[in-house]
């Protein structure tokens, strides 16, 4: 397929994307609505927590520091009368700040024990907030969280309007993201996780590589915590615990990290099943077993995830064999 | 008598209680091929290590182009053009062959984060793409630009590992052990294009057990032997060297 | 003053040995698939959940269903071992991310078969020894320290005297040589499954009646027991072990004497000092170029 083709099917697929986003909350139940709300705000926040796996290191900290975003977003509005559009900026530079605080330590750790190393970090930091009620509020948190200002008539308390601005701030956000992998330091952090050796040979800076990943995709998880924050008016420190970090794993591993679409397609897929399926047949208890055994299906059975399908796909309806994907094509969309 | 662009001075290594290098002295010429070789396990890939930063020395020093450079980070040295290459195949195995080359344009490519997400380092980027495919033209390896690495044949992985170092812009460039592995023909091409690369005017350090590739490419050779300085002469002289003979035929199989 | 210091001492001898009960399982596990297996704590809590059943529900005797507990437990390992585990055996990715499939599993089932709400246990004993001058140790507590010292040393013995333990340490040091040396690779994960997995049951099942379980009681054990393994060296048995007892003695301290979230503090700070300063664990190997 020749490059021009190929930016042209895509460009058609993001319009029928888009248009079809921007229908899909008159067809859905109010809380469906809200479903769709947190999906897209998920959505960042896995899409953040890709871009840090490309250097090879994957956290356990993510969601803690979604919840960074959240508690800052949260404070600089109620407590210092920061406007919620500035609070959300601010909060979002907390939590990349954190980063690169957390850099310093974290950094000395490779693979398994960053991985704990970043969990540990993580509970820490949940444990400030439990321990400190002022200004944290304790175990049970903040509550009354402004809520984002009217813009003329248009009120965010309603879910299909407050859809719509998440849907804005992640289609940049997203935006930004896919710039950044797509431009040399894409390159750079795939370099970091397949041979740092080599990189640093010739001149790549490891740490301040990793610092860059983890500060980016720390401060769009920050973003994504506090468009959750002044939707849902509370947060606590339960609410960031490691189940929630299991889930964004969950995501990212059942969808494939191997593309920029994979994490998207799974939590899509995943909220499906588990929010709109699941519920509707009234399987609420059973639900986690489910969960459990289509992760581990999924980890036996479709090894790298849900995108791997698409490549598959591609080629049954184009109708003749063509050459497998293979792993240089990661980040690129077909 | 020129400054030499490297200087070993006293340097040793040691990992728990073994002596890797010892007290190792020898100094590089600008515009040289300088040979180091030695039997296994002499400390070759060592001194390489220390000399590019992966390790920290434990005693003694490495001056490069009149400063200590010893305990300063790889990258940073990478910077100011020492670059070395690893015994191993060491390459980003899961990228195009192209892109290896361009990611060791790292350095020369250097843009701002604004800049690279609006698209403005387009220039400096296409400066690099075009000094990858010069580079991969010089090792004639442009029929593969867009195969992945791990694809390539083995003489090929070492030359493109040749290429992403130089594509750093190294004034002085560290081989280890750049032939192992490749035919006798790949070798003298290999040969012919090491003599190329110092005659642009980067100074060679080589690593190497084939011993007619050392001996013919070489200006100087330093032998080591358990981690210490055994001799350093012309390729004339050390090959008559009854102590290197006697090094090598400790380990008999190196002697051909 | 001493009192309670001597107090807190006997109850960190306590915690130490469950923790490190759990630990070496978890690292046993390890050494063999080279997988953090995730489900400890829930298997930890279907040993704890055996005792419910059958101590509780059916009125066994406490260390029947102990015992019971703990060869459950260990074949629930077992089937981790054939459902996932060895297909996934180079795949530390996956291998954690199957055994969060399955602590899902197993938590369901636990909240379908006894519910969310606390399961009450009656001791299994009433007695105590009075140590010294109001410092008390309950026999409940006493079978834990007393299991933990004799399964830990059984289980040096085993490592260091048969057949199979050397085999086991040779595979945890180096997998491909112990399959060069004819070692039946999956015999050998089999044994360290069941027996990882069989201490965590037999934690869960004596500390049951001291702990009332819940479906949700693994998570707390699994963060502790992370932080002991860090600690120790991902891989290393003795150093679990130390570990362990380190964590504990702090741990308990703290809470004493400050509060249970001080105390988390804390173990989670050391944790972090400790990888900062040696980032391969206190018993770790450190790596090469
Ligand atoms: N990181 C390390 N930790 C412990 N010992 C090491 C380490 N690196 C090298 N050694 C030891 O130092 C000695 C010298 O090794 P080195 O790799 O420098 O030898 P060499 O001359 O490059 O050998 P070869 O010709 O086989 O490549 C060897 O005994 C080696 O085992
Ligand atoms: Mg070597």
């Amino acid at each position: 397929m020749s490059d021009s083709k190929t930016t042209i099917t895509v460009w058609i697929f993001a319009l029928t994307l888009l248009a079809g986003l921007l229908v899909l909350p008159q067809l859905l139940s109010y809380s469906q609505r809200e479903i769709a709300v947190f999906l897209i705000i998920n959505v960042l926040l896995v899409v953040s927590y890709r871009l840090m796996t490309l250097t090879g290191e994957w956290s356990l900290g993510h969601v803690v520091i979604m919840g960074v975003g959240a508690y800052a977003s949260a404070l600089f509005s109620k407590r210092l009368g920061v406007p919620v559009p500035l609070s959300m900026f601010l909060g979002a530079s907390t939590a990349g700040l954190t980063a690169v605080v957390l850099s310093f330590p974290l950094f000395r750790m490779k693979g398994f024990y960053f991985l704990i190393g970043s969990f540990a970090a993580g509970e820490v930091i949940r444990l400030i907030w439990k321990y400190f009620t002022f200004p944290f509020g304790g175990a049970k948190g903040l509550n009354l969280i402004p809520s984002f200002p009217d813009i003329g008539w248009i009120s965010f308390f309603d879910p299909v309007n407050y859809y719509y601005l998440c849907l804005i701030v992640v289609s940049v956000s997203l935006f930004i993201l896919y710039r950044v992998e797509r431009s040399r330091f894409g390159l750079t952090f795939h370099a970091l996780h397949w041979q740092d050796k080599l990189a640093e040979s010739v001149g790549v800076n490891t740490f301040r590589y990793r610092m860059l990943a983890f500060t980016l995709a720390s401060f769009f998880a920050g973003l994504s915590g506090a468009l959750y924050a002044h939707y849902i008016g509370t947060v606590n420190p339960t609410r960031f615990d490691v189940e929630e970090m299991v889930y964004v794993l969950i995501w990212a591993i059942v969808g494939g990290t191997a593309t920029f679409y994979g994490p998207i397609v799974g939590v899509v897929a995943l909220t499906i099943v588990n929010d709109v399926l699941l519920r509707a047949l009234g399987f609420d208890t059973i639900r986690p077993m489910i969960y459990g055994a289509v992760l581990i299906a999924s980890v036996l059975f479709m090894p790298d995830g849900l995108e791997s399908i698409f490549p598959k796909l591609k080629r049954l309806m184009m109708g003749r064999k063509t050459e497998p994907a293979t792993k240089s094509e990661a980040g690129e969309i077909p | 008598m020129t400054q030499p662009i490297l200087e070993v001075c006293d340097l040793s290594r040691n990992f728990g209680g073994l002596l890797a290098v010892n007290q190792l002295s020898f100094s590089v010429i600008p515009g040289t091929i300088h040979g180091i070789i030695g039997p296994n396990g002499a400390g070759k890939t060592t001194t390489f290590n220390v000399i590019s930063g992966f390790y920290a020395p434990s005693s003694g020093h490495v001056t490069y182009l009149g400063k200590d450079i010893s305990g300063i980070r790889t990258d940073r040295l990478a910077e100011i053009g020492l670059i070395r290459t690893f015994q191993g195949t060491t390459l980003f195995n899961e990228f195009s062959v192209i892109d290896n080359v361009r990611l060791g344009c790292h350095v020369s490519a250097k843009s701002g984060f604004l800049s690279r997400l609006l698209g403005a380092d387009r220039e400096s980027e296409a400066v690099a793409t075009k000094k990858a495919e010069d580079l991969l033209a010089f090792f004639n390896l442009s029929d593969l630009r867009d195969e992945e690495a791990s694809n390539l044949p083995h003489g090929h992985q070492r030359a493109l590992g040749m290429a992403v170092a130089l594509a750093a812009d190294p004034k002085i460039l560290l081989l280890d052990e750049p032939f192992t592995g490749m035919n006798p023909e790949e070798t003298a091409r290999m040969m012919t294009l090491t003599r190329d690369i110092r005659d642009r005017g980067i100074t060679v350090m080589l690593v190497e057990h084939d011993m007619q590739a050392v001996m013919g490419l070489c200006d100087m050779i330093t032998v080591m032997n358990f981690g210490s300085l055994l001799t350093e002469g012309t390729p004339k002289e050390v090959r008559t060297n009854p102590g290197v003979i006697e090094a090598y035929l400790g380990s008999a199989h190196h002697a051909s | 003053m001493s009192e309670l210091i001597l107090q807190t001492i006997v109850n960190s001898i306590y915690a130490a040995s469950y923790m490190s009960l759990i630990a070496v399982g978890l690292v046993l596990i390890f050494g063999v698939m080279g997988v953090i297996n995730f489900a400890h704590g829930e298997l930890y809590m279907a040993g704890a959940y055996t005792v419910v059943a059958l101590y509780s529900g059916l009125n066994l005797p406490f260390f029947v269903a102990v015992v019971v507990g703990m060869v459950f437990v260990g074949l629930l390992g077992l089937v981790m071992e054939y459902a996932f585990f060895r297909a996934l055996r180079d795949n530390p990715l996956g291998g954690l991310i199957a055994s969060i499939g399955f602590l899902l599993i197993l938590q369901t089932v636990a909240v379908l078969g006894f519910g969310v709400r606390m399961a009450h246990i009656r001791p299994s004993t009433q007695e105590k020894i009075e140590l010294f001058d109001g410092v008390l140790l309950t026999h409940q507590r006493l079978y834990v320290i007393v299991a933990a010292i004799l399964l830990l040393t059984a289980l040096y013995i085993f490592l260091r005297k048969t057949k199979f333990g050397w085999a086991m340490r040779a595979c945890a040091q180096d997998t491909e040589a112990a399959a060069l040396q004819g070692i039946s690779l999956n015999q050998i994960t089999r044994i360290a499954m069941f027996i990882g997995a069989g201490l965590a049951g037999v934690v869960g099942a004596l500390t049951a009646p001291l702990v009332s379980p819940t479906p949700y009681m693994g998570h707390s054990i699994i963060v502790t027991a992370f932080i002991i393994i860090v600690v120790g060296g991902i891989g290393q048995l003795e150093g679990a072990v130390v570990a362990a007892i380190l964590y504990a003695f702090v741990h308990t301290f703290v809470t004493t004497f400050f509060d249970g979230v001080v105390a988390d503090m804390v173990g989670l700070v050391l944790m972090l000092l400790v990888l900062v300063v040696k980032p391969t664990g206190l018993f770790g190997a450190n790596d090469r170029v």
